[in-house]
Protein backbone atom coordinates (compact mmCIF):
# COMPACT_ATOMS: atom_id res chain seq x y z
CA UNK A 1 0.00 0.00 0.00
CA UNK A 2 2.65 1.85 0.82
CA UNK A 3 3.96 2.49 -2.69
CA UNK A 4 0.54 3.77 -4.03
CA UNK A 5 1.95 6.92 -1.92
CA UNK A 6 4.71 8.12 -4.61
CA UNK A 7 2.72 7.41 -7.72
CA UNK A 8 0.45 10.39 -8.99
CA UNK A 9 -1.94 9.13 -12.36
CA UNK A 10 -3.43 11.17 -14.43
CA UNK A 11 -6.88 11.80 -13.43
CA UNK A 12 -8.81 10.18 -16.78
CA UNK A 13 -6.51 6.97 -15.65
CA UNK A 14 -7.69 7.20 -12.24
CA UNK A 15 -11.11 8.13 -12.58
CA UNK A 16 -11.38 4.77 -15.54
CA UNK A 17 -10.55 2.33 -12.60
CA UNK A 18 -11.87 3.51 -9.87
CA UNK A 19 -14.00 0.82 -9.09
CA UNK A 20 -11.05 -1.67 -8.99
CA UNK A 21 -9.61 -2.89 -5.89
CA UNK A 22 -7.15 -0.71 -4.34
CA UNK A 23 -4.09 -3.46 -5.25
CA UNK A 24 -4.60 -4.51 -8.72
CA UNK A 25 -4.90 -0.46 -8.99
CA UNK A 26 -1.48 0.05 -8.42
CA UNK A 27 0.12 -2.84 -9.91
CA UNK A 28 -1.73 -1.56 -13.29
CA UNK A 29 -0.54 2.01 -12.82
CA UNK A 30 2.73 0.35 -12.48
CA UNK A 31 3.20 -1.37 -15.44
CA UNK A 32 0.81 0.50 -17.71
CA UNK A 33 2.69 2.85 -20.16
CA UNK A 34 -0.09 5.47 -20.09
CA UNK A 35 0.30 6.59 -16.40
CA UNK A 36 2.79 9.25 -16.48
CA UNK A 37 5.02 8.71 -13.26
CA UNK A 38 6.49 11.58 -11.30
CA UNK A 39 9.15 12.26 -9.42
CA UNK A 40 7.66 13.14 -5.79
CA UNK A 41 11.17 14.57 -4.47
CA UNK A 42 13.82 15.81 -6.44
CA UNK A 43 15.96 13.42 -7.82
CA UNK A 44 19.09 14.93 -8.52
CA UNK A 45 20.81 14.13 -5.04
CA UNK A 46 20.20 10.80 -5.80
CA UNK A 47 20.94 10.84 -9.32
CA UNK A 48 24.70 12.25 -8.72
CA UNK A 49 25.44 10.50 -5.50
CA UNK A 50 28.67 8.68 -6.16
CA UNK A 51 28.13 5.37 -5.15
CA UNK A 52 24.50 5.40 -7.79
CA UNK A 53 26.65 6.60 -10.78
CA UNK A 54 29.17 3.63 -10.10
CA UNK A 55 26.05 1.23 -10.56
CA UNK A 56 24.18 3.23 -13.55
CA UNK A 57 27.66 3.26 -15.01
CA UNK A 58 28.44 -0.56 -14.73
CA UNK A 59 24.97 -1.39 -16.05
CA UNK A 60 25.76 0.07 -19.13
CA UNK A 61 28.39 -1.96 -20.16
CA UNK A 62 30.42 -0.04 -22.74
CA UNK A 63 30.69 -1.55 -25.69
CA UNK A 64 32.84 0.72 -27.80
CA UNK A 65 31.60 -0.77 -31.52
CA UNK A 66 27.81 0.77 -30.51
CA UNK A 67 29.35 4.03 -29.06
CA UNK A 68 31.17 4.76 -32.56
CA UNK A 69 28.32 2.89 -34.49
CA UNK A 70 27.54 4.78 -37.44
CA UNK A 71 25.21 7.67 -37.16
CA UNK A 72 22.82 9.78 -39.65
CA UNK A 73 25.20 12.77 -39.39
CA UNK A 74 26.59 14.59 -42.12
CA UNK A 75 30.09 13.55 -41.56
CA UNK A 76 30.97 9.27 -41.41
CA UNK A 77 33.78 9.63 -42.88
CA UNK A 78 36.08 6.89 -42.12
CA UNK A 79 40.19 7.55 -42.37
CA UNK A 80 42.61 4.93 -42.36
CA UNK A 81 46.25 5.14 -41.37
CA UNK A 82 49.05 2.45 -41.09
CA UNK A 83 50.37 2.42 -37.30
CA UNK A 84 52.63 0.49 -35.26
CA UNK A 85 51.06 -1.75 -32.34
CA UNK A 86 51.78 0.92 -29.93
CA UNK A 87 50.30 3.79 -32.18
CA UNK A 88 47.20 1.22 -32.63
CA UNK A 89 47.39 0.72 -28.64
CA UNK A 90 47.38 4.36 -27.68
CA UNK A 91 44.86 5.22 -30.41
CA UNK A 92 42.56 2.80 -28.68
CA UNK A 93 43.14 4.53 -25.62
CA UNK A 94 42.16 7.93 -26.85
CA UNK A 95 39.39 6.45 -28.06
CA UNK A 96 38.35 4.74 -25.29
CA UNK A 97 38.75 7.95 -23.27
CA UNK A 98 36.56 9.30 -25.87
CA UNK A 99 33.93 7.05 -25.18
CA UNK A 100 33.55 7.23 -21.70
CA UNK A 101 32.96 11.56 -22.49
CA UNK A 102 30.25 10.37 -24.93
CA UNK A 103 28.08 7.77 -22.61
CA UNK A 104 28.33 10.85 -19.85
CA UNK A 105 24.64 10.28 -18.65
CA UNK A 106 21.92 13.23 -19.17
CA UNK A 107 21.00 14.12 -15.33
CA UNK A 108 17.85 13.12 -14.30
CA UNK A 109 16.79 16.29 -11.75
CA UNK A 110 13.49 17.87 -11.00
CA UNK A 111 10.78 19.95 -13.23
CA UNK A 112 11.72 23.81 -12.36
CA UNK A 113 8.82 25.71 -11.84
CA UNK A 114 7.97 29.07 -12.56
CA UNK A 115 8.16 31.48 -10.33
CA UNK A 116 6.72 35.09 -10.57
CA UNK A 117 9.37 37.60 -9.61
CA UNK A 118 7.85 41.31 -9.97
CA UNK A 119 10.83 44.15 -10.22
CA UNK A 120 8.03 47.21 -10.13
CA UNK A 121 4.71 47.76 -10.52
CA UNK A 122 3.60 51.29 -12.30
CA UNK A 123 0.11 51.62 -12.69
CA UNK A 124 0.87 55.02 -14.36
CA UNK A 125 2.38 53.50 -17.07
CA UNK A 126 -1.04 51.31 -18.03
CA UNK A 127 -1.36 51.56 -21.77
CA UNK A 128 1.88 52.70 -22.74
CA UNK A 129 2.01 50.19 -25.44
CA UNK A 130 -0.24 47.44 -27.11
CA UNK A 131 2.11 44.59 -27.09
CA UNK A 132 4.84 43.95 -23.56
CA UNK A 133 8.63 44.55 -24.02
CA UNK A 134 10.90 41.57 -23.52
CA UNK A 135 14.24 42.85 -22.41
CA UNK A 136 17.24 40.42 -22.78
CA UNK A 137 20.81 41.95 -21.40
CA UNK A 138 22.93 40.37 -24.09
CA UNK A 139 26.25 41.21 -22.04
CA UNK A 140 29.23 38.86 -23.33
CA UNK A 141 30.47 36.21 -21.04
CA UNK A 142 27.22 35.53 -19.40
CA UNK A 143 25.66 32.01 -18.81
CA UNK A 144 22.76 30.65 -20.33
CA UNK A 145 20.99 30.06 -16.95
CA UNK A 146 22.31 33.25 -15.85
CA UNK A 147 21.07 35.50 -18.12
CA UNK A 148 18.54 38.34 -16.85
CA UNK A 149 15.41 38.38 -19.23
CA UNK A 150 12.87 40.70 -18.08
CA UNK A 151 9.12 41.34 -19.54
CA UNK A 152 7.41 45.13 -18.94
CA UNK A 153 4.19 44.00 -19.32
CA UNK A 154 0.99 46.57 -20.34
CA UNK A 155 0.17 47.39 -17.47
CA UNK A 156 3.34 48.90 -16.55
CA UNK A 157 4.54 45.67 -14.07
CA UNK A 158 8.48 45.03 -14.61
CA UNK A 159 9.05 41.29 -14.03
CA UNK A 160 11.54 38.39 -14.69
CA UNK A 161 10.65 36.21 -17.77
CA UNK A 162 8.33 33.29 -17.14
CA UNK A 163 11.26 29.95 -18.36
CA UNK A 164 9.41 29.83 -21.80
CA UNK A 165 10.05 32.40 -22.82
CA UNK A 166 13.69 32.53 -21.42
CA UNK A 167 13.67 30.07 -23.40
CA UNK A 168 12.77 31.22 -26.46
CA UNK A 169 14.65 34.17 -26.11
CA UNK A 170 17.82 32.98 -24.97
CA UNK A 171 17.47 30.25 -28.30
CA UNK A 172 17.56 33.42 -30.42
CA UNK A 173 19.82 35.34 -29.24
CA UNK A 174 22.49 32.40 -28.31
CA UNK A 175 20.97 29.56 -30.23
CA UNK A 176 21.92 26.11 -29.19
CA UNK A 177 23.47 24.08 -32.03
CA UNK A 178 20.52 21.63 -33.16
CA UNK A 179 18.17 23.35 -30.97
CA UNK A 180 14.73 24.66 -32.65
CA UNK A 181 12.89 27.13 -31.80
CA UNK A 182 9.63 25.64 -32.07
CA UNK A 183 9.24 22.54 -30.84
CA UNK A 184 10.33 19.79 -33.48
CA UNK A 185 7.00 17.83 -34.91
CA UNK A 186 8.63 14.75 -34.04
CA UNK A 187 7.23 15.64 -30.37
CA UNK A 188 3.90 16.20 -30.81
CA UNK A 189 2.06 13.23 -29.59
CA UNK A 190 0.81 11.61 -32.70
CA UNK A 191 4.28 11.52 -34.45
CA UNK A 192 5.94 10.70 -31.20
CA UNK A 193 3.60 7.58 -31.01
CA UNK A 194 4.86 6.71 -34.65
CA UNK A 195 8.66 6.89 -33.43
CA UNK A 196 7.75 4.78 -30.95
CA UNK A 197 5.84 1.94 -32.51
CA UNK A 198 8.96 1.90 -34.80
CA UNK A 199 11.66 1.36 -31.65
CA UNK A 200 13.76 4.46 -32.72
CA UNK A 201 14.27 5.13 -28.50
CA UNK A 202 18.06 5.97 -29.11
CA UNK A 203 16.98 8.72 -31.78
CA UNK A 204 14.22 10.44 -29.53
CA UNK A 205 16.45 10.48 -26.64
CA UNK A 206 19.25 11.91 -28.08
CA UNK A 207 16.79 14.62 -29.92
CA UNK A 208 15.37 15.31 -26.30
CA UNK A 209 18.49 16.02 -25.06
CA UNK A 210 19.30 18.61 -27.42
CA UNK A 211 16.09 20.41 -27.54
CA UNK A 212 15.23 20.07 -23.51
CA UNK A 213 17.10 21.47 -20.68
CA UNK A 214 16.95 18.26 -18.08
CA UNK A 215 14.46 20.43 -16.00
CA UNK A 216 11.69 20.83 -18.39
CA UNK A 217 8.91 19.23 -17.84
CA UNK A 218 8.53 18.29 -21.69
CA UNK A 219 11.93 16.31 -21.35
CA UNK A 220 10.60 14.83 -18.75
CA UNK A 221 7.10 13.54 -20.06
CA UNK A 222 9.08 12.37 -23.37
CA UNK A 223 11.18 10.20 -21.36
CA UNK A 224 9.15 8.94 -19.36
CA UNK A 225 6.81 7.88 -22.30
CA UNK A 226 9.86 6.27 -24.07
CA UNK A 227 11.02 4.25 -21.21
CA UNK A 228 7.89 2.89 -20.51
CA UNK A 229 7.69 1.70 -23.84
CA UNK A 230 10.63 0.17 -23.58
CA UNK A 231 9.59 -1.58 -20.48
CA UNK A 232 6.77 -2.93 -22.30
CA UNK A 233 8.16 -4.04 -25.66
CA UNK A 234 11.28 -5.33 -23.35
CA UNK A 235 13.98 -4.10 -25.90
CA UNK A 236 16.36 -3.02 -23.19
CA UNK A 237 19.15 -4.25 -25.74
CA UNK A 238 18.54 -1.31 -27.77
CA UNK A 239 19.56 1.47 -25.14
CA UNK A 240 22.57 -0.94 -23.56
CA UNK A 241 25.97 0.92 -24.38
CA UNK A 242 24.19 4.08 -24.85
CA UNK A 243 24.18 7.58 -22.85
CA UNK A 244 20.55 6.43 -21.80
CA UNK A 245 20.50 3.62 -20.14
CA UNK A 246 21.50 4.85 -16.84
CA UNK A 247 18.79 7.15 -16.33
CA UNK A 248 16.50 4.13 -17.29
CA UNK A 249 17.68 2.02 -15.07
CA UNK A 250 17.23 4.60 -12.31
CA UNK A 251 14.03 5.48 -13.43
CA UNK A 252 12.72 1.78 -13.10
CA UNK A 253 14.29 1.39 -9.72
CA UNK A 254 13.21 4.94 -8.12
CA UNK A 255 9.38 4.12 -9.38
CA UNK A 256 9.74 0.03 -8.61
CA UNK A 257 9.14 -1.56 -11.96
CA UNK A 258 12.50 -3.34 -12.27
CA UNK A 259 11.26 -6.32 -12.88
CA UNK A 260 11.13 -6.39 -16.83
CA UNK A 261 14.57 -5.44 -16.78
CA UNK A 262 15.87 -7.69 -13.92
CA UNK A 263 14.30 -10.61 -16.07
CA UNK A 264 16.06 -9.32 -19.02
CA UNK A 265 19.46 -9.43 -17.42
CA UNK A 266 19.04 -12.72 -15.71
CA UNK A 267 17.90 -14.09 -19.35
CA UNK A 268 21.48 -12.70 -20.78
CA UNK A 269 23.19 -14.04 -17.65
CA UNK A 270 24.00 -10.42 -16.95
CA UNK A 271 23.96 -11.61 -12.86
CA UNK A 272 26.21 -8.82 -12.27
CA UNK A 273 24.26 -6.15 -13.13
CA UNK A 274 21.09 -7.64 -11.61
CA UNK A 275 22.57 -7.58 -8.83
CA UNK A 276 23.28 -4.03 -8.92
CA UNK A 277 19.81 -3.34 -10.28
CA UNK A 278 18.22 -4.20 -6.81
CA UNK A 279 21.01 -2.22 -4.95
CA UNK A 280 20.50 0.91 -6.78
CA UNK A 281 16.32 -0.32 -5.96
CA UNK A 282 17.03 -0.74 -2.65
CA UNK A 283 18.95 2.12 -2.11
CA UNK A 284 16.57 4.73 -3.96
CA UNK A 285 13.76 3.32 -1.83
CA UNK A 286 15.73 3.69 1.68
CA UNK A 287 15.74 0.05 2.13
CA UNK A 288 18.41 -1.59 4.11
CA UNK A 289 21.14 -4.03 2.45
CA UNK A 290 24.35 -6.01 2.89
CA UNK A 291 26.52 -3.26 0.84
CA UNK A 292 29.23 -5.75 1.37
CA UNK A 293 28.15 -7.22 -2.04
CA UNK A 294 29.52 -4.61 -3.96
CA UNK A 295 32.75 -5.29 -2.28
CA UNK A 296 32.74 -8.82 -3.04
CA UNK A 297 31.44 -8.85 -6.23
CA UNK A 298 34.32 -6.16 -7.56
CA UNK A 299 37.13 -7.96 -6.14
CA UNK A 300 35.72 -11.07 -7.89
CA UNK A 301 34.92 -9.93 -11.33
CA UNK A 302 37.34 -6.97 -12.26
CA UNK A 303 35.71 -4.45 -13.52
CA UNK A 304 35.49 -4.66 -17.55
CA UNK A 305 37.13 -1.47 -18.65
CA UNK A 306 36.56 -0.64 -22.67
CA UNK A 307 40.37 -0.53 -23.41
CA UNK A 308 40.98 -4.05 -22.08
CA UNK A 309 37.94 -5.58 -24.43
CA UNK A 310 39.35 -4.13 -26.86
CA UNK A 311 42.82 -4.86 -26.62
CA UNK A 312 42.40 -9.02 -25.53
CA UNK A 313 45.54 -11.15 -26.25
CA UNK A 314 44.67 -12.91 -29.31
CA UNK A 315 46.06 -16.34 -27.68
CA UNK A 316 47.81 -17.02 -24.86
CA UNK A 317 49.53 -20.40 -23.59
CA UNK A 318 47.38 -20.22 -19.70
CA UNK A 319 45.59 -23.31 -19.72
CA UNK A 320 42.77 -21.52 -17.20
CA UNK A 321 42.77 -18.43 -19.95
CA UNK A 322 41.91 -21.03 -22.72
CA UNK A 323 39.51 -23.06 -20.62
CA UNK A 324 37.83 -19.76 -19.55
CA UNK A 325 37.59 -18.77 -23.22
CA UNK A 326 35.79 -21.86 -24.19
CA UNK A 327 33.67 -21.96 -21.45
CA UNK A 328 33.31 -18.12 -21.30
CA UNK A 329 33.43 -18.10 -17.29
CA UNK A 330 36.40 -18.56 -15.23
CA UNK A 331 36.44 -19.74 -11.30
CA UNK A 332 35.72 -16.62 -9.71
CA UNK A 333 32.45 -15.86 -12.35
CA UNK A 334 30.61 -18.86 -10.62
CA UNK A 335 31.39 -17.64 -7.09
CA UNK A 336 30.14 -13.97 -7.96
CA UNK A 337 27.39 -16.03 -9.97
CA UNK A 338 26.32 -17.81 -6.48
CA UNK A 339 26.82 -14.59 -4.55
CA UNK A 340 24.32 -12.29 -7.25
CA UNK A 341 22.25 -15.55 -7.00
CA UNK A 342 21.26 -15.15 -3.32
CA UNK A 343 20.73 -11.60 -3.80
CA UNK A 344 18.59 -11.86 -6.36
CA UNK A 345 16.80 -14.55 -4.55
CA UNK A 346 16.09 -12.52 -1.96
CA UNK A 347 14.67 -9.70 -3.46
CA UNK A 348 12.28 -11.65 -5.78
CA UNK A 349 11.43 -13.25 -2.83
CA UNK A 350 10.04 -10.03 -0.73
CA UNK A 351 9.89 -7.01 -3.47
CA UNK A 352 8.85 -8.27 -6.86
CA UNK A 353 5.95 -7.88 -8.78
CA UNK A 354 6.33 -10.23 -11.30
CA UNK A 355 7.70 -13.57 -8.67
CA UNK A 356 7.13 -16.57 -11.23
CA UNK A 357 8.27 -15.18 -14.09
CA UNK A 358 11.59 -13.96 -12.06
CA UNK A 359 12.07 -17.22 -10.09
CA UNK A 360 11.96 -19.49 -13.01
CA UNK A 361 14.22 -17.52 -15.37
CA UNK A 362 16.65 -17.66 -12.31
CA UNK A 363 16.25 -21.87 -12.24
CA UNK A 364 16.77 -22.02 -15.49
CA UNK A 365 20.02 -19.96 -15.78
CA UNK A 366 21.25 -22.09 -12.36
CA UNK A 367 20.80 -25.08 -14.28
CA UNK A 368 22.97 -24.06 -17.47
CA UNK A 369 25.26 -22.29 -14.76
CA UNK A 370 25.68 -26.10 -13.14
CA UNK A 371 26.10 -27.48 -16.25
CA UNK A 372 28.65 -24.85 -17.63
CA UNK A 373 30.18 -25.81 -13.59
CA UNK A 374 30.41 -29.49 -14.08
CA UNK A 375 31.99 -28.66 -17.67
CA UNK A 376 34.16 -26.28 -16.57
CA UNK A 377 35.50 -29.09 -13.44
CA UNK A 378 36.00 -31.44 -15.96
CA UNK A 379 38.24 -29.66 -18.36
CA UNK A 380 40.36 -28.60 -15.68
CA UNK A 381 40.81 -32.32 -14.39
CA UNK A 382 41.77 -33.40 -18.07
CA UNK A 383 44.16 -30.85 -18.60
CA UNK A 384 45.24 -31.81 -14.98
CA UNK A 385 45.37 -29.12 -13.17
CA UNK A 386 43.67 -28.56 -9.94
CA UNK B 1 20.66 51.37 -49.44
CA UNK B 2 23.04 48.69 -48.38
CA UNK B 3 24.81 49.00 -45.05
CA UNK B 4 27.96 47.05 -44.66
CA UNK B 5 27.40 44.87 -41.00
CA UNK B 6 30.45 45.25 -39.53
CA UNK B 7 31.51 43.86 -35.86
CA UNK B 8 29.22 44.36 -32.88
CA UNK B 9 32.62 45.66 -31.50
CA UNK B 10 32.31 48.54 -34.33
CA UNK B 11 34.80 49.64 -36.88
CA UNK B 12 33.86 53.53 -36.16
CA UNK B 13 37.06 55.74 -35.59
CA UNK B 14 36.30 58.50 -32.94
CA UNK B 15 37.91 61.14 -30.90
CA UNK B 16 38.72 60.59 -27.42
CA UNK B 17 36.52 63.85 -26.56
CA UNK B 18 34.18 63.82 -29.03
CA UNK B 19 30.57 64.01 -28.12
CA UNK B 20 29.49 60.35 -28.86
CA UNK B 21 25.75 59.24 -28.44
CA UNK B 22 23.55 55.72 -28.35
CA UNK B 23 21.13 55.97 -30.62
CA UNK B 24 18.93 53.98 -33.54
CA UNK B 25 20.53 53.13 -36.71
CA UNK B 26 17.74 51.64 -39.02
CA UNK B 27 18.50 48.69 -40.69
CA UNK B 28 16.17 46.12 -41.92
CA UNK B 29 14.64 47.17 -45.61
CA UNK B 30 11.89 48.80 -46.78
CA UNK B 31 8.56 49.01 -45.03
CA UNK B 32 10.01 46.24 -42.40
CA UNK B 33 12.34 48.71 -39.74
CA UNK B 34 14.92 47.10 -37.43
CA UNK B 35 16.70 49.07 -35.49
CA UNK B 36 20.22 48.67 -34.16
CA UNK B 37 21.31 50.82 -30.53
CA UNK B 38 25.00 51.84 -31.49
CA UNK B 39 26.90 54.17 -30.05
CA UNK B 40 28.83 56.77 -32.24
CA UNK B 41 30.31 60.02 -32.90
CA UNK B 42 26.90 62.25 -32.23
CA UNK B 43 27.88 64.65 -35.21
CA UNK B 44 28.03 61.58 -37.38
CA UNK B 45 24.93 60.63 -39.87
CA UNK B 46 23.69 56.84 -38.69
CA UNK B 47 24.95 55.10 -41.48
CA UNK B 48 28.27 56.06 -41.00
CA UNK B 49 30.83 53.35 -39.29
CA UNK B 50 29.92 52.72 -34.96
CA UNK B 51 31.90 52.73 -32.45
CA UNK B 52 29.89 49.81 -31.04
CA UNK B 53 26.70 47.94 -31.19
CA UNK B 54 24.84 47.71 -27.80
CA UNK B 55 21.60 46.22 -28.81
CA UNK B 56 18.93 45.70 -31.05
CA UNK B 57 15.25 46.58 -31.28
CA UNK B 58 12.45 45.15 -33.36
CA UNK B 59 9.60 47.66 -33.47
CA UNK B 60 7.40 44.84 -35.25
CA UNK B 61 5.64 42.73 -32.26
CA UNK B 62 6.46 39.32 -33.41
CA UNK B 63 3.81 36.10 -33.33
CA UNK B 64 4.01 35.96 -29.58
CA UNK B 65 2.71 39.77 -29.06
CA UNK B 66 6.04 41.38 -28.07
CA UNK B 67 8.66 43.81 -28.76
CA UNK B 68 12.00 42.02 -28.79
CA UNK B 69 14.72 44.21 -27.22
CA UNK B 70 18.25 43.19 -26.27
CA UNK B 71 20.53 45.44 -24.41
CA UNK B 72 24.31 44.84 -23.54
CA UNK B 73 24.24 46.76 -20.52
CA UNK B 74 27.91 46.50 -19.25
CA UNK B 75 29.05 48.21 -22.43
CA UNK B 76 25.88 50.90 -22.15
CA UNK B 77 26.45 51.29 -18.53
CA UNK B 78 30.10 51.96 -19.80
CA UNK B 79 29.29 54.54 -22.33
CA UNK B 80 27.12 56.52 -19.90
CA UNK B 81 29.90 56.73 -17.44
CA UNK B 82 32.14 58.28 -20.13
CA UNK B 83 29.19 60.86 -20.96
CA UNK B 84 27.48 59.64 -24.11
CA UNK B 85 24.40 61.59 -25.06
CA UNK B 86 20.99 58.88 -25.52
CA UNK B 87 18.67 59.39 -28.19
CA UNK B 88 14.68 59.95 -26.38
CA UNK B 89 13.74 56.85 -28.11
CA UNK B 90 16.48 54.70 -26.34
CA UNK B 91 16.35 56.65 -23.21
CA UNK B 92 12.65 55.77 -23.64
CA UNK B 93 13.73 51.77 -24.20
CA UNK B 94 16.35 52.08 -21.24
CA UNK B 95 13.53 53.48 -18.97
CA UNK B 96 11.29 50.54 -19.84
CA UNK B 97 13.65 48.30 -19.41
CA UNK B 98 14.35 49.79 -16.08
CA UNK B 99 17.92 51.00 -15.94
CA UNK B 100 16.64 54.43 -15.81
CA UNK B 101 13.81 55.78 -14.57
CA UNK B 102 10.64 56.12 -16.86
CA UNK B 103 11.05 58.62 -19.25
CA UNK B 104 8.22 61.33 -19.54
CA UNK B 105 7.57 60.12 -23.03
CA UNK B 106 6.63 57.05 -22.32
CA UNK B 107 4.44 58.67 -19.43
CA UNK B 108 2.16 60.72 -21.79
CA UNK B 109 2.29 58.37 -24.50
CA UNK B 110 0.51 55.89 -21.63
CA UNK B 111 -2.39 58.68 -20.50
CA UNK B 112 -2.35 59.67 -24.34
CA UNK B 113 -3.43 56.04 -25.27
CA UNK B 114 -5.53 55.59 -22.07
CA UNK B 115 -7.91 58.77 -22.86
CA UNK B 116 -8.25 57.86 -26.27
CA UNK B 117 -9.47 54.05 -25.09
CA UNK B 118 -11.39 55.85 -23.08
CA UNK B 119 -13.15 58.42 -25.69
CA UNK B 120 -13.44 55.50 -28.24
CA UNK B 121 -15.59 53.45 -25.18
CA UNK B 122 -17.32 56.30 -24.65
CA UNK B 123 -18.04 56.71 -27.99
CA UNK B 124 -19.26 53.22 -28.37
CA UNK B 125 -21.13 52.85 -25.63
CA UNK B 126 -22.78 55.96 -26.88
CA UNK B 127 -23.52 55.02 -30.63
CA UNK B 128 -24.37 51.19 -29.30
CA UNK B 129 -27.13 53.16 -27.36
CA UNK B 130 -28.38 55.23 -30.07
CA UNK B 131 -28.86 52.37 -32.44
CA UNK B 132 -30.74 49.98 -29.86
CA UNK B 133 -32.29 52.81 -28.22
CA UNK B 134 -31.49 50.58 -25.09
CA UNK B 135 -28.97 51.46 -22.56
CA UNK B 136 -27.08 48.03 -22.08
CA UNK B 137 -23.49 49.33 -22.01
CA UNK B 138 -21.50 46.21 -22.09
CA UNK B 139 -18.65 47.40 -22.91
CA UNK B 140 -18.24 50.36 -20.74
CA UNK B 141 -15.76 49.32 -18.60
CA UNK B 142 -13.26 48.89 -20.64
CA UNK B 143 -10.15 51.38 -21.02
CA UNK B 144 -11.41 52.62 -17.84
CA UNK B 145 -8.42 53.96 -15.27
Amino acid sequence: MSFGSNLRMFANKASLCCNVNKVTLELFSRCSTVAFLQYDKDPGPSFSNPDVQKLLKSMTRVQLEKVYKKRSVSDNTVEYKFMTSEQLEKQFRKAAERAEKLIQMPPIVKVKEDSQKVISRDPALTNFSNTKFVIADITYGVNSSDRKILVRQTDGTLEYAPLSIRKRINQIYFPHPGRKIRLPRMFEPEHLNRCLANFQYEFILDRACVQFDPYEKEYHEITTKVYNHINESKRFDDLRSTRHFGPMAFYFAWHQIIDDLLYDMIKQDYLKNGAELVALYYQLNGIDYDKSIHEKLETLVQPQSTIQSVLKPKASDDMHEEIKNAIGKSAEDFTADDISFEFIETFVKTKALKKVQLELALQALRETNDEKKKLYHGLKKAHGIS
Amino acid sequence: MSIPLALASGTGRFYKHSAKIIRFARHGCTNRPFFHIVVMERRKAQHQPVIEQLGTYDPFPNEHEEHLVAFNFERIRYWLGNGAHLSTPVAELLGIAGLLPIHPRTYMTAWRNRRAAEEAAAKASESGADANKAPESKEGGSGTS
